[in-house]
């Protein structure tokens, strides 16, 4: 090979790449803001981007999955766990997560400021990013539901139960959270009915229920929820 | 045994650097610590990760750029066959970076963040950042416009500092949308260590090369230009791994893939290069640990770039891998292997000769190199173990978090025993660059 030759090869290489690159970035400048729902990108929005980076958020927390690794991803956060919990969580962290073997600082933020955080978290909640983190896409979190309940003696109630995060705030025989009632007797207190809509849309039983409404359940889904908690009646008590 | 007094410069930097670089591995196992053992929340609050990681990252690319400068100031004069423009401008834009850095990190206790991952520091300092890479781009452009002796060598260096400068821009402003924002820091940090730090290491890499081994000037350069070019062509479309799951186009699934699947061509060939210019030697290599170092270096940016780099920018594979401690175990065998390699061949063959020294004692160097070498190594394979575990856990299995963190935490545990091996390297090379001395007897 001849140096001009090795000259024409960095200068096609650079220039092509970078020619390719810079028009993608004007296409994806074209399609982001379909992609990305920025019609909705209130200054409310930005505003919770603002309160998520003045308390560096994302040094423990991933984002789109970027950022610090130490605590589990935000993009989906408003869908898996609801306001009520994300509420819970940033102005309690040492209450919420006493148990934990792995903490949250308490930042003091305040009331403002977490209704900015909520409404930028849901805001991306609505990106579209090609159905990524897995573990929060509902096609593959039913899958993995199903494939908990079928590797083992676990009923599908019990597995569903588990998926939907409900341990983080309810006890059942000892273990999970303290934030709602302990689950061990709710078959004594109300009837299945009641805890399908319950679940479905807790304000429609409790009004001042804290609990966040889980509207994607589909009627199965609830019934087996519903049947797994009230067996749980009498049991070890 | 420098040629040109202004050389010395570069001292400083080199010892600063140094000295950062022991403090960001500390400050890695403490975050190791964070993740396998639970810690009070009394702690937690005082002093959280984020904190803790600002600092790590912030410590990693502050000790890295001070060594690039240094090493660009010990390289200029003798590449342009000049002395610098100006010392004085060196040692205050030092003083500048320096403040700027200490400053940044007390900061960071304080809670005095823009909050965004690596690009923590706040605007003001930002500013200073700016200022302090235009004295320094200012220096080095002065000196070579008045030395009037072109290299090839010297315009890719040039090159990959001015594109380091500019590409720093990209991730100061304020963003209102999250996947923009992610769009553009990528331009910094993607486009800074598989664009314009390529270009830097391949520089000095080839002037380095042509230095102890006595190739021909054309022959080095050469392969450096079809070097950079593959660097150039594969990298920064490549920047399209990114870009996955942000919230861009599907076709940057097509686009980071191909062009990230090519990525280990051109350090294949810098491998290549660098164990043919050994071998085509026409002087013999006295600084033997410089020899370890740069093949070492070569073979490891292979690896932790490379390979690893490869096998998981498959949009397949970073479905479930992206954001994941794989992405942890890239990052530190890449780094360690294309960057902090390159500085510590850059020191080793920098520092005898800015202390007048012709033979010394290798043996601390290379106890210095196998033990880091090794103990990153065994923190990469902790850190992927983990990363395997969390990719299948959480993300195949639909376990939660925690779930997944708990089986993890054993590989935490490993990895800080690993981190304490490789911190006792670090020492050991430190205190062997500070206190090295002629050999009195025949070496």
């Amino acid at each position: 090979m001849t140096s001009k030759t090795a000259k024409w090869i960095f200068y096609l290489g650079t220039l092509t790449s970078a020619a390719l690159f810079l028009a993608l970035t004007w296409d994806t400048h074209r399609q982001i803001g379909a992609l990305t729902h920025a019609d909705q990108l209130s200054d409310d929005v930005a505003a919770g981007k603002k309160v998520f980076q003045k308390y560096n958020c994302n040094d423990c927390h991933t984002i789109l999955g970027f950022g610090g690794y130490y605590a589990p991803d935000l993009t989906k956060v408003y869908k898996r766990r609801g306001e009520q919990y994300i509420r819970q969580i940033v102005t309690q962290p040492e209450v919420v997560l006493a148990k934990s073997f792995r903490k949250m600082p308490q930042q003091h933020v305040s009331e403002a400021e977490i209704n900015q955080l909520l409404t930028f978290f849901s805001w991306v909640n609505g990106i579209d990013n090609h159905d990524w983190p897995p573990q929060d896409s509902p096609k593959r979190k039913s899958r993995a539901a199903e494939r908990l309940s079928g590797n083992s003696n676990l009923s599908l109630g019990a597995a569903l139960f588990k998926e939907n995060n409900c341990f983080s705030c309810h006890k059942l025989q000892g273990i999970g959270g303290d934030i709602g009632p302990s689950l061990n007797e709710v078959g004594d207190r109300l009837d299945w009915d009641t805890i399908k809509k319950h679940i479905a849309d807790p304000q429609s039983i409790k009004q001042d229920s804290q609990m966040p409404a889980y509207p994607d359940l589909s009627a199965e889904e609830l019934q087996a929820i519903a049947e797994f908690l009230v067996h749980q009646k009498g049991a070890a008590r | 045994m420098i040629a040109y007094n202004s050389q010395r410069v570069a001292y400083p930097y080199f010892v600063v650097a140094l000295l950062l670089f022991a403090l960001q591995v500390v400050m890695g196992l403490w975050l190791a610590i964070n993740y396998a053992f639970t810690l009070p929340q009394s702690i937690v609050d005082v002093f959280p990760f984020a904190t803790a990681r600002a600092f790590h990252t912030n410590l990693l690319v502050l000790w890295m750029l001070l060594g690039f400068m240094g090493g660009t100031y010990f390289m200029v004069p003798e590449e342009s066959r000049s002395e610098l423009f100006s010392t004085k401008l060196a040692y205050l834009q030092l003083i500048l970076l320096v403040g700027t850095g200490v400053t940044a990190l007390i900061g960071f206790l304080f809670g005095w963040t823009q909050g965004r991952p690596l690009l923590e520091i706040p605007l003001e300092l930002d500013i200073v950042v700016v200022i302090g890479a235009l004295m320094f781009l200012f220096n080095i452009a002065m000196t070579l416009i008045k030395a009037k002796n072109w290299t090839m060598i010297q315009g890719t260096l040039l090159g990959g500092l001015v594109m380091l400068a500019l590409l720093y821009l990209f991730g100061i402003p304020f963003y209102r949308n999250l996947s923009i924002d992610w769009y553009y820091w990528w331009w910094v940090i993607h486009l800074w260590v598989e664009g314009a730090w390529e270009l830097v290491t391949g520089a000095i890499m080839a002037w380095i090369l042509m230095q102890i081994t006595g190739v021909p000037r054309q022959t080095v350069e050469k392969w450096l230009y079809v070097e950079i070019g593959l660097f150039m062509f594969t990298g920064i479309a490549g920047t399209g791994h990114h870009y996955y799951w942000l919230g861009a186009p599907k076709y940057w699934l097509w686009v980071g893939g191909i062009f990230s699947a090519l990525e280990p061509l051109p350090i294949i060939m810098m491998v290549w290069d660098t164990f043919r210019h050994v071998k085509a030697r026409q002087s013999e290599i006295s600084n033997r640990v410089v020899w370890t170092f740069a093949i070492g270096c070569s073979i490891y940016h292979l690896i932790g770039a490379g390979v690893w780099g490869f096998i998981h920018t498959l949009p397949q594979i970073n479905y479930y891998t992206h954001g994941s401690q794989v992405t942890v175990s890239h990052g530190h065998l890449a780094f360690f292997g294309a960057y902090a390699l390159l500085n510590l061949t850059v020191f080793y063959y920098a520092f005898p000769r800015l202390k007048g020294i012709d033979k010394f004692s290798h043996n601390l160097g290379h106890w210095g190199f196998w033990v880091t070498g090794i103990a990153m190594f065994l923190l990469g394979m902790a850190f992927g173990v983990a990363g395997v575990l969390q990719s299948y856990l959480e993300r195949v299995l639909g376990l939660g978090f925690m779930t997944a963190q708990a089986q993890m935490q054993f590989w935490f545990k490993i990895a800080i025993g690993s981190g304490s091996i490789f911190l006792i390297g670090v020492v050991i090379m430190i205190y062997d660059l500070l206190r090295m001395k002629a050999a009195t007897q025949k070496a």
